[in-house]
């Protein structure tokens, strides 16, 4: 099996006024292709500096990060703009959907950054395939439900067909029903081949996913 | 173009605050392009006259009260030149008193000076008279009809067109007699003004230096003006006078450009979780830039052009009602203003812009999606 994501003796320090903080301790870790894993952990635990990290978002202190077989420590802003683009879709917490743009332009959006030709169809294939009706395409996101906003998120996530989606928390602002919906949409998801990682401090949750990797002070305790 | 779009729209989202910022914008345009259209009109009037006017001397005498006929003849060796006789004087049209300018000038120099809207131009020795245009006006005398001055009745052969203020006679407000007729009237003696018409303006100058240093070999005895020297102070002076207005406008401009940076600052607060998503998302630095630089331009352009158009409408009004005059308006030299102005509109708000997506641009995404 290929490996997404590879992580050698990750560390990471915040430097701060009144010290520093480690936040990320000599984590060593790998995801398979089409693997399921979720990270929990205590708040403060570093779950979302680690998922930050696997993102791209965030560099670490020391240590090795690799994205689909590809070394992406030391590489510079723009080649990790490219890389979040191009093999990693996100899902936040807040949908955080871009405003002005039609539930539609934003799933449309990352083909649109790559200039993908087919965009369009490319769009409305996803929305179906995340469960919203076309009809709801043309709605800006403060028009649909907290649950259709995540749902096209996930679309959002998948435009560009990652290998990877990084979730955080998201299903942290969903009542109960959608939160499921959303895990099932997420699962399907990991069925048809894309690998998952989420963050979650919900059990209820993690259970939907096939690893769990616990965080205890910047450290994994425990991979089930 | 994604970015294009996206611009378009974070300004439509906030449409008070954009038509704002858009408000400055015109303002300081219109004033650059109305002001910079009204300075070319009056430099382009300045140099029609100057056109009209630019090959003329005037010799006045200096100290004494009046050219001798000596010093005339002695300007004659040099160039063709024009005696004046002037003098003030009460005239009577029909019963109407009123204080003008006489002028007695030769006959065959009359129509070299100015120009008959009606009637004739005065007969070698004649006893008649013209009246000027305002005059004419001002007491509706015809063609016909006659003027009290002194002992005699001159017959009011012509009428003259307006020619405006001169710097060598005022014939609008005045009346022309032959030179036979004024002198035998006021017993002159000399001249009070010789005009001088150069045929080559190139040699203007040098006709003047002749003048001066013949006449003035002694002493100084004449003063020689050169007409398109004072032409041309004008226009410098008009050409400071639309400099400094220009500058105004350009303040308003400044103003303008600091309430863009302003807006763009706020927005760029505003949208910091916005960009933050984008650039987790894979939007590029560079896309940032664009997006914001492409609203400050949408500002610019906007403003820019309404600015220009308003300007250029407002330098109609005033070319009509100040210059009378609205060819000025057409003259590449005015319309280059027009672009200008909607040039230094995108520019101003473009650069205002500049810091504003330079910071958004800068934003770590990772900052950025904490933000609240």
């Amino acid at each position: 099996m290929m490996i997404v994501v590879e992580l050698v003796e990750v560390t990471k320090v915040y430097e701060l006024p009144r010290g520093s903080i480690k936040a990320l301790d000599n984590v060593s870790a790998s995801v398979e292709a089409g693997d399921f894993v979720s990270i929990m952990g205590p708040s403060g635990s570093g779950k979302t500096t680690l998922l930050n990290i696997i993102g791209c978002l965030d560099t670490p202190t020391s240590g090795r990060v690799a994205i689909g077989g590809e070394n992406v420590s030391g590489l510079g802003d723009e080649d990790l703009t490219k890389i979040r683009r191009d093999k990693i879709g996100f899902v936040f917490q807040q949908f955080n959907l871009i405003p002005t743009l039609t539930a539609l332009e934003n799933i449309a959006y990352p083909m649109r950054l790559k200039g993908l030709s087919g965009h369009e169809e490319r769009s409305m294939e996803l929305m179906r395939s995340v469960g919203l009706d076309e009809k709801l395409g043309e709605n800006k996101p403060t028009e649909l439900s907290g649950g259709k906003q995540q749902r096209v998120a996930v679309a959002r996530a998948l435009s560009n067909d990652p290998d990877t989606i990084l979730a955080d928390e998201p299903t942290g602002n969903l009542d109960s029903k959608t939160s499921k919906d959303i895990m099932e949409l997420l699962k399907e998801t990991n069925e048809r081949g894309t690998t998952v990682i989420m963050v979650t401090h919900d059990p209820l949750v993690a259970s939907y996913t096939k690893r769990t990797f616990q965080l205890v002070d910047g450290r994994i305790e425990s991979t089930a | 173009m994604i970015f294009f779009e996206f611009a378009k729209r974070n300004l439509a989202r906030h449409k008070f605050r954009s038509v704002l910022a858009v408000i400055g914008i015109v303002i300081g345009v219109l004033a650059i392009t109305a002001l910079g259209i009204l300075g070319n009109s009056v430099r382009l009037s300045a140099s029609e006259q100057l056109h009209l006017i630019g090959n003329e001397l005037v010799v006045f005498p200096y100290g004494g009260e009046t050219i001798s006929e000596d010093q005339f003849t002695q300007i004659e060796k040099i160039t063709d030149a024009i005696p004046v006789t002037s003098t003030v004087d009460k005239v009577i049209f029909d019963e109407d008193s009123t204080l003008v300018a006489v002028y007695g000038m030769r006959s065959e120099d009359i129509s070299k000076v100015v120009e008959k809207a009606d009637g004739q131009y005065l007969k070698h020795g004649s006893s008649n008279c013209l009246v000027g245009s305002r005059v004419a006006d001002d007491f509706e005398l015809r063609v016909g009809e006659r003027a009290t001055v002194k002992t005699q009745k001159p017959r009011i052969v012509g009428i003259l067109t307006e020619r405006g203020i001169g710097f060598d006679i005022n014939p609008d407000s005045a009346i022309i007699l032959s030179d036979k007729l004024f002198s035998s009237l006021y017993n002159a003696s000399g001249y009070n003004l010789v005009i001088v018409k150069v045929d080559d303006i190139e040699e203007v100058e040098e006709t003047r230096k002749e003048i001066e240093d013949r006449l003035n070999k002694k002493e100084q005895v004449v003063v020689v003006m050169e007409l398109k020297m004072i032409v041309e102070g004008i226009k410098d002076l008009f050409d400071m006078i639309s400099l400094f207005l220009l500058g105004i406008g350009s303040i308003s401009l400044v103003v303008a450009g600091v309430s863009i940076l302003n807006v763009m600052m706020m927005s760029t607060v505003e949208r910091t979780k916005e960009i933050g998503v984008m650039r987790a998302i894979g939007t590029s630095k560079k896309g940032i830039l664009r997006m914001f630089l492409f609203e400050s331009l949408i500002l610019g352009a906007i403003g820019g052009v309404i600015g220009a158009l308003l300007g250029f409408g407002v330098g109609y009004l005033v070319d009509v009602l100040i210059l009378k005059e609205a060819s000025y308006l057409f003259a590449p030299s005015s319309l280059v203003y027009l672009f200008l102005g909607i040039a230094f509109g995108i520019g101003t708000s473009v650069i205002s812009g500049l810091y504003p997506a330079w910071r958004a641009s800068k934003l770590k995404p990772i900052e950025a999606l904490r933000y609240e």
